[in-house]
């Protein structure tokens, strides 16, 4: 009976940290990086709360918090107005950095392509099927491309990567538009699917002659060569802190943040550029909630310093003061 | 009748395919041994055992938390499972005879192959989804439902092989049969029961799947069985997907770890059982 006793007691006991407030979330796997830095860099200051964030993908982070099974959510790809309206509470979007979703290349031979909206569009369409297409060799003028076909890579798993790359498609191509449209997943007219933003890379670097998208962070990580798009203002430019940034200064925030900022205008903007948000319940007076709450506010001061150094860009200083007010409203 | 000589050219066919099949079938055990033994043990090292995760990125980091959690996960479900799994099979053997032993047998077998996933899911539905929350408690009571069906026709097996008459010189002395199934018949069996259950075990501890929706994963050190628990093939699932290096490091290192606590549940319940059976001559 004591063997029992004390087997129980060192199976149920919490540990040393007893009393501690955990803050469950989950969701984008893109945020994953920068979410677990805050989390660690939070707890080092205030030992008594622990975030624990697990990358589940955005479409989970928007589910689970739907479910309530966590305290905050996380995607790349803003909730529909009929996602929001399945919720046992309001939920707010909290913006926390901003990234870029890049064309990602493996061509034996061939570096630094660049591409135009359209023609990306027609390459996820089937329409451009081979690597020394005029259509491509247009752009890239001096550039020998091989005689080889194109082998698509997309997302085969809901994402708010695809979200991104699908929107700004949209965007510069109508015959996009009316075939395969925008969503967490589409439709895709060709190519191959790959399981997560890990898988994508995978298959690039598996596949001669293929193209995938994939957020910056998983091409720097992975040393994969990366294209610069053109953008609105008819400059060629890669995905990266900058381009990111002045992508984000060109557009105005909604009240309620679901902005999307692909195809922004400027000079220098990246055009596959996105915010990434957090899902947090406006009404929530748990001692989590207000936890929750206390995080937001860190991570809008002191937890921006973080993002560039993992590859994100910070919040620009006006979306990061309205924040600021949306999160002192949280109850 | 064929010819003898193109019998025997059958023959030695036939045995070379066998033979091919069998030497298939080990080299792959192998293979998978070694490659993670290779992969993983040469990132083993006291700081990976005995620390917490840094955040995705940083190099060092350990699974110290994942580890702890894994026993603690396995040990609640193996104190929900193995007795109903230990009683259920008792009644089998013992009492089953009817229609409904039929049922449950049938129940078991049917159980025993749902896929891993389903079951998490019923636990998400059972536990997560009423009590607001994922939690240690719905990961081990998946895992449970899922060691069940295997203690259950294990113990089965190995009271039918306790023989007829020692229950009867039991009941010949006048002692009733509730006394005879608790007192003779399963420390009869006993060495086979706990063999099962630790095989049950060892499979219960290498399961992702049912653990996602569930036990869901802790980077910190656990807070109770009502939050979010760590678990070692849940860790090495979620490093292996993500785009770091140093955390497919881990996830090998990890995953050896893993199939040192497995092959050593294994062994020890094979040379158990050797023993018995060599007893039972």
């Amino acid at each position: 009976m004591k063997r029992i006793a004390i087997l129980s007691t060192l199976l149920f006991a919490a540990p040393a940290f007893a009393g501690a407030i955990v803050l469950n979330g989950a969701g984008s796997t893109f945020g994953y990086p920068i979410y677990t830095k805050w989390a660690d860099q939070y707890h080092a200051a205030h030992p008594d709360v622990q975030i624990n964030y697990q990358g589940i993908g955005s479409g989970g982070g928007i589910r689970q918090i739907t479910e309530k099974t966590i305290d905050f959510g996380a995607t790349d790809g803003p909730m529909t107005d009929a996602q929001l309206a399945k919720g046992p509470g309001k939920l707010v979007h909290i913006p926390t950095v901003l990234g870029a979703t890049v064309p990602i290349l493996n061509v034996p031979g061939v570096k630094s392509l660049r591409f135009t909206g359209p023609l990306l569009a027609d390459i996820y369409l089937g329409k451009v099927a081979k690597w020394n297409d005029p259509e491509i060799a247009k752009v890239n003028p001096g550039v020998k491309l091989p005689d080889a076909p194109i082998t698509v890579i997309h997302r085969a798993d809901g994402s708010g990567t695809t979200y991104s790359f699908v929107d700004y498609l949209s965007k510069v191509s109508p015959q996009w538009k009316t075939k395969v449209g925008v969503g967490t997943s589409v439709d895709w007219p060709v190519g191959l699917g790959g399981k997560g933003s890990d898988g994508v890379t995978g298959l690039v670097k598996q596949n001669a002659n293929s193209i995938g998208y994939v957020e910056l962070i998983y091409a720097l990580q992975n040393k994969i060569d990366y294209a610069a798009v053109k953008n609105k203002a008819g400059r060629y430019v890669k995905g990266g802190l900058a381009s990111v940034t002045a992508a984000a200064a060109a557009a105005r925030m909604p009240k309620d943040y679901r902005v999307s900022i692909t195809d922004a205008p400027g000079a220098r903007a990246y055009p596959i550029s996105t915010y990434t948000w957090l899902l947090v319940y406006a009404d929530n007076p748990t001692p989590q909630g207000k936890a929750l709450k206390q995080f937001l506010l860190w991570m809008l001061g002191a937890g921006q310093k973080d993002a560039a150094a993992l590859g994100y860009a910070p919040l620009p200083a006006n979306v990061r003061a309205m924040v600021k007010k949306t999160v002192e409203q949280l109850r | 009748m064929r010819s003898y000589a193109a019998r025997r050219a059958v023959n030695v066919v036939m045995l070379s395919v066998t033979a091919f099949c069998a030497a298939a079938a080990l080299f792959s055990l192998f293979f998978v041994l070694g490659y993670i033994a290779w992969r993983g043990l040469g990132a083993l090292s006291w700081a990976f055992l005995t620390r917490l995760p840094k955040p995705a990125g940083e190099a060092g980091g350990g699974i110290a938390n994942s580890i702890v959690d894994s026993a603690k996960l396995v040990a609640l479900a193996g104190a929900i499972g193995i007795p109903v799994g230990v009683l259920g099979g008792v009644y089998l053997a013992e009492f089953g005879g009817g229609r409904l032993g039929a049922l449950v047998r049938f129940c078991a077998d049917v159980l025993n192959g749902v896929p891993s996933i389903v079951v998490g899911l019923f636990a998400y539905a059972l536990i997560v989804v009423p009590m607001k929350g994922f939690s240690g408690l719905a990961g081990s009571v998946a895992l449970a439902v899922i060691m069940i069906p295997i203690v259950l026709r294990n113990t089965e097996e190995f009271v039918r092989l306790v023989p007829h008459a020692l229950r009867e010189a039991g009941l010949a002395l006048g002692v009733p049969r509730w006394k005879v199934v608790l007192r003779i018949v399963i420390p009869s069996a006993a060495r086979g029961i706990v063999t099962g259950s630790l095989l049950a075990l060892s499979r219960a501890a290498g399961e992702t799947a049912p653990l996602i929706f569930t036990a869901f994963g802790n980077r910190y050190w656990d807070s109770g069985f009502l939050q979010p628990m760590a678990a070692l093939p849940l860790t090495i699932y979620t490093y292996a997907i993500s785009p770091y290096d140093d955390l497919h490091r881990q996830a090998w290192a990890a995953a050896a770890v893993l199939m040192i606590f497995v092959l050593a549940i294994n062994a020890t319940t094979r040379l158990a059982l050797r023993t018995q059976a060599m007893e039972a001559r």
